[in-house]
């Protein structure tokens, strides 16, 4: 994980200047001191371990994101730092106070569940006001006040009197968000929001919470199984496996650099070559042996030496196709694959291709048939394992 | 406007115990691996938070979320303390008479008992000593003996074959036919829990007593009499009019959860309705009768004011016996014998529960099977000799179930002369004119209520709190569960002599004489045996109640007990409420331990009452049962609108 000491020591710096770069699409919380943060943490249960040895720092007014397939542990992450499980090891700090075996009511999180678990014996006013029965509303203003400006927040104006279960799921969760955010908590803590929604109001939703949180720049971890969610509403992504973080990143490095072989099959479509370093050539290039073919590879920053075993991808969207073989290609990898089937999405095409017993994916525009040139530019490959043999 | 909800909101936190430090306070740098101690940063003086906050309203805020924070736990360990001075103390002082004699511990009364014939027959000769081969052979010839506790299993026996028969028949219509009072019918099954049973006993005596109904209407169609009164088949029917509906219960719930489609898969391969019915339907019918009859079985065998009233002492089980033994003072021997009910009693439990773990379905159909309709649609056969079939056995229910409460009604109006209204009158007569040591209607009504209420303050609070400890995983819960619901499992008697004997006639402790008022005892008694009804009702809801209600409760600043209070027991409440209706109810109709505890001459209840009466004037009898009747009535109709269905047995 990221060494911290050095981060902690800017604290100073505060969070005016951060503001100040937030509009900056790239970590723009990068300087802020760190609101949540995980040492070692692992929970076991009788049978499993649900969450290994897992270190993690969020910082002040981020949106980071857990995201992985079921039971990698991203839950119980989530419910170790709102308090609802205590580690089994391992320490979890907000602010830099211990808040390990404290219980939920007093670490200042708002929590927003799955099936939002709005009290279905109150209405939407009295659940938004429910936590300020524990703490008075930030601002200085009254309980009414606070309801009314949050259900404006969330766009359900004049709702309070409403009963939850006459909403939309829409309007559910919403409704969910309000009350969390409602006795002003230091951290908002999402646990897949929005997975009981439709796939459009999903998206719109999603935009909506996103534009809340910038607006509160309030911290918020957000747990999904969807990494395409995770990789559009997040400043930092901890891509997540058999209970700990696989790479954590912005969005960006998770889709074009993933760090291991895991996280470039789990997010987006991809194709990954194993192969074997024949030689290291000029300009920083190497040729891969794969299968009967080589191809240029760059390998980064990694560090590599001839004879070892390598694994690269190539995005689909990042491999060119001829759909005539004799017409060639304008790049250096390219080599002939065979049409198994194709799948219309509309924008593009996702074409599955058989290339030496494996299963390579191309996006395109044209209808491709029977034999076809594909290939990849050198620096549109991307290593994702070494295995060294010296 | 939206600004100022995130950024004004740190500098005003005023949460309780105000947890999380504020990001300008430079400790929080230094003091990043130090824990500290929970509600006491609220309360530093250099905190920025505490300003503007008077110290008092904090302070008492402190002390609030401090208290609330324990306050299961509070409620907890008062619910194991108060099991253990009200039910675990006095039941083990019992045990503590059969090993103890003069001050030495023995097992020489048990010893005795299992050697004497009149207890096990000629099993007691294997005790003793004699040849298994012997003894089986003799168990084998016509005239062998089988004691008080061979005739109390071979009555439980068949008092759960009974019930198992007509029990089913009456699963199978409430499963598989529609007609109108269905459901009415179906939450009728749960009346068994509510109906006191002396009462029940009063309605036998007037339908199958010798002037009872049953003699007069054979006596109309120049018949009889009959004498059914103290005989066997009395005492089988009274069990089975109590246990049938149980049985019919829990078989009902089970062929309602038979998913459609898996006989519709079973049938599109190729098996013909009746092998479709033996492969999947019947698979999952099985461990619910099996439950039913394991039920039934312990319930007869702990049977006592059934016996007593309709069979006497000449065909008394063992629980008749000990009462009897109370009474002759012989503590000694009744504590012995009330062991060896209880370890029968707990073997057969325990031997259900092992196979109830194993064999068990507990899928709920997505789709039930479609109901028929009760009248035929068409005259043909196939639809014509199932209906047939449950007309003769409505004609049979409508015997058992029904006419002892109308014969009890009838009874109680029912004079020389046609109609009257003597009995009532008689009640408030003897109200007025009774000598010292006789009943009077008017304390046992007052005093069935009065009880009723105390044991409802006391079981409804334990119930509420035990339905939580058990419905959260955490280890030791089993342990809880158990030790929790042991008042089950122990008989009223036992439970009455352990409180007589040790609380009543006075304990004393560290030098002090302490006793227990016997109205107080009462109370105890029936709290104890009362509450794991409401533990049955309230624990299926909070079970279901999604943990993220509480869990979003507790995120947004409230308690444990808070979360409790504010979200689970609102969704919950139509199982607490029937849950108190229970309470009422069987408190109401408990004789066991209320009939060894009604010491004093004014502690006794309606069903002590009634007991009293039934010996001598079956009218007045018949007129407090009717009392009674209404009292439970209204208990049930709460349940039944409440949620009676929700009742986890």
């Amino acid at each position: 994980m990221r060494a911290l000491a050095s981060e902690e020591s800017d604290r100073s710096l505060e969070s005016l200047e951060s503001r100040s770069t937030s509009s900056s699409p790239e970590s723009p919380t990068e300087d802020r001191p760190i609101a949540v943060d995980l040492a070692d943490v692992t929970k076991r249960y009788a049978e499993t371990t649900a969450v290994d040895d897992v270190s993690l720092s969020v910082r002040e007014g981020e949106f980071f994101t857990l995201v992985g397939p079921s039971g990698c542990g991203k839950t119980t992450t989530l419910r170790l730092i709102a308090g609802f499980e205590s580690p089994t090891d391992g320490t979890v700090r907000f602010h830099g106070e211990d808040v390990t075996g404290v219980p939920p009511e007093e670490r200042d999180v708002g929590v927003v569940f799955q099936n939002y678990a709005l009290f279905p014996h109150m209405s939407v006013g009295e659940n938004v006001a429910y936590g300020l029965n524990f703490a008075d509303p930030p601002g200085g203003v009254s309980d009414d006040e606070r309801v009314r400006e949050l259900l404006e927040l969330v766009d359900l104006e004049g709702m309070q009197d409403r009963e939850p279960d006459r909403l939309s799921g829409g309007q559910q969760q919403r409704v969910a968000i309000a009350r969390a955010l409602a006795p002003g908590p230091d951290v908002l803590l999402l646990d897949e929001p929005m997975s009981a929604l439709d796939a459009q109001l999903r998206e719109r939703l999603r935009v909506q919470v996103r534009g809340i949180q910038k607006e509160l720049g309030i911290t918020t971890i957000y747990v999904t199984h969807d990494q395409e969610e995770a990789l559009a509403i997040s400043d930092r992504v901890a891509v997540m496996r058999a209970g700990a973080p696989e790479q954590v990143a912005t969005p960006q490095d998770i889709y074009r650099r993933p760090g291991t072989r895991f996280v470039a099959e789990f997010v987006g479509d991809n194709n990954v070559f194993d192969g074997t370093i024949r030689s290291l050539g000029g300009g920083g290039l190497a040729s891969v042996d794969v299968g009967p073919e080589t191809f240029a590879v760059v390998p980064g920053e990694r560090d590599v030496a001839v004879a070892d075993g390598l694994a690269f991808c190539v995005r689909p969207e990042n491999l060119v196709v001829a759909a005539d073989p004799s017409d060639g290609l304008e790049t250096e990898n390219a080599t002939r694959a065979t049409v198994r089937s194709a799948e219309f999405l509309g924008e593009t095409t996702r074409v599955h291709l058989e290339w030496q017993g494996q299963e390579l994916l191309v996006r395109t525009r044209n209808p491709l048939s029977g034999k076809v040139l594909v290939g990849f530019d050198p620096g549109d490959a991307h290593v994702v394992s070494v295995d060294r043999t010296a | 406007m939206v600004g100022a909800v995130g950024g004004s909101k740190r500098g005003e936190r005023t949460r309780g115990g105000g947890r999380v430090n504020d990001r300008s306070d430079p400790k929080a740098d230094g003091g990043a691996t130090a824990p500290v101690d929970v509600p006491a940063s609220g309360s530093d003086p250099e905190d920025p938070r505490s300003e503007g906050e008077p110290a008092g309203r904090r302070n008492a805020r402190g002390i609030r979320n401090r208290l609330e924070r324990r306050a299961i736990a509070l409620f907890g360990l008062g619910t194991i303390l108060l099991l253990l001075v009200l039910f675990y103390y006095p039941v083990a002082t019992v045990f503590v008479e059969a090993i103890v004699v003069e001050g030495a511990v023995t097992l020489a009364v048990f010893l005795e008992l299992l050697r004497d014939p009149f207890y096990f027959g000629d099993v007691a000769r294997l005790f003793a000593g004699e040849s298994p081969l012997a003894v089986a052979s003799d168990l084998l010839s016509s005239d062998r003996r089988i004691g008080i506790v061979g005739f109390t299993a071979y009555q439980a026996f068949l008092s759960t074959l009974l019930s198992v028969v007509l029990g089913v028949p009456a699963a199978y219509v409430l499963a598989r036919y529609e007609f109108r009072g269905r459901r009415t019918l179906r939450s009728l099954t749960v009346l068994p829990f509510v109906l006191p049973s002396i009462m029940v006993a009063v309605g036998f005596v007037a339908t199958f007593g010798e002037n009872g109904t049953l003699n007069r209407a054979l006596g109309l169609v120049g018949l009889g009499p009959i004498e059914l009164m103290f005989t066997l088949e009395a005492i089988l029917i009274a069990h089975a009019f109590y246990n049938a509906p149980l049985v019919a219960r829990v078989t009902t719930a089970a062929w309602e959860s038979v998913d459609a489609s898996a006989i519709e898969t079973a049938r599109s391969l190729g098996a013909s309705p009746f092998r479709a019915f033996r492969d999947v339907v019947a698979p999952q019918l099985y461990p619910a009768v099996l439950m039913g009859a394991a039920l039934t079985f312990v319930f007869t065998f702990g049977t006592f004011p059934i016996v007593l009233a309709l069979g006497g002492f000449e065909l008394a089980t063992v629980e008749v016996f000990v009462y009897r033994l109370i009474q002759d003072l012989n503590y000694a021997e009744a504590a012995a014998l009330a062991i060896v009910e209880l370890v029968i009693t707990l073997g057969i439990l325990y031997g259900y529960l092992r196979y109830e773990a194993n064999h068990v379905v507990r899928s709920r159909g997505v789709r039930p099977l479609p109901r028929r309709p009760l009248s035929p649609p068409t005259l043909s056969v196939r639809e014509l000799v199932p209906r047939a079939g449950i007309a003769v056995y409505a004609a049979v229910a409508l015997v058992v179930f029904v006419s002892p409460i109308v014969s009890m009604l009838y009874a109680s109006v029912a004079g020389p002369n046609g109609l009257t209204l003597d009995h009532y009158r008689f009640l408030i007569d003897r109200q007025q004119t009774a000598a010292a040591f006789q009943v009077r209607p008017w304390p046992a009504i007052r005093n069935s209520l009065l009880f009723a209420a105390g044991a409802l303050a006391l079981a409804l609070p334990m119930g509420v709190v035990v339905s939580v400890l058990t419905t959260r995983r955490y280890r030791g819960r089993k342990l809880v569960d158990a030790v929790a619901m042991a008042p089950l499992a122990i008989s009223g008697i036992i439970v009455g002599i352990g409180l007589l004997r040790g609380p009543v006639f006075g304990i004393e402790l560290a030098g002090w004489q302490i006793t227990m008022g016997g109205a107080a005892a009462i109370v105890a008694a029936h709290a104890v045996s009362c509450y794991p009804f409401v533990v049955r009702t309230v624990a299926p809801g909070l079970e279901s109640v999604d943990r993220s209600f509480v869990e979003s409760a507790r995120a947004l600043g409230a308690s444990r007990a808070r979360a409790l209070y504010d979200v689970e027991l609102p969704l919950v409440w139509p199982g607490v409420v029937a849950g108190a209706a229970f309470v009422v109810a069987i408190s109401m109709g408990e004789f066991s331990s209320t009939v060894i505890l009604a010491t004093g001459t004014d502690q006794y209840t309606m069903p002590v009452a009634i007991e009293r009466f039934i010996g001598r004037r079956l009218g007045p009898a018949t007129a407090m049962g009717v009392v009674l009747l209404v009292v439970t009535s209204i208990s049930f109709v709460i349940i039944d609108r409440l949620g009676g269905e929700s009742f986890g047995i």
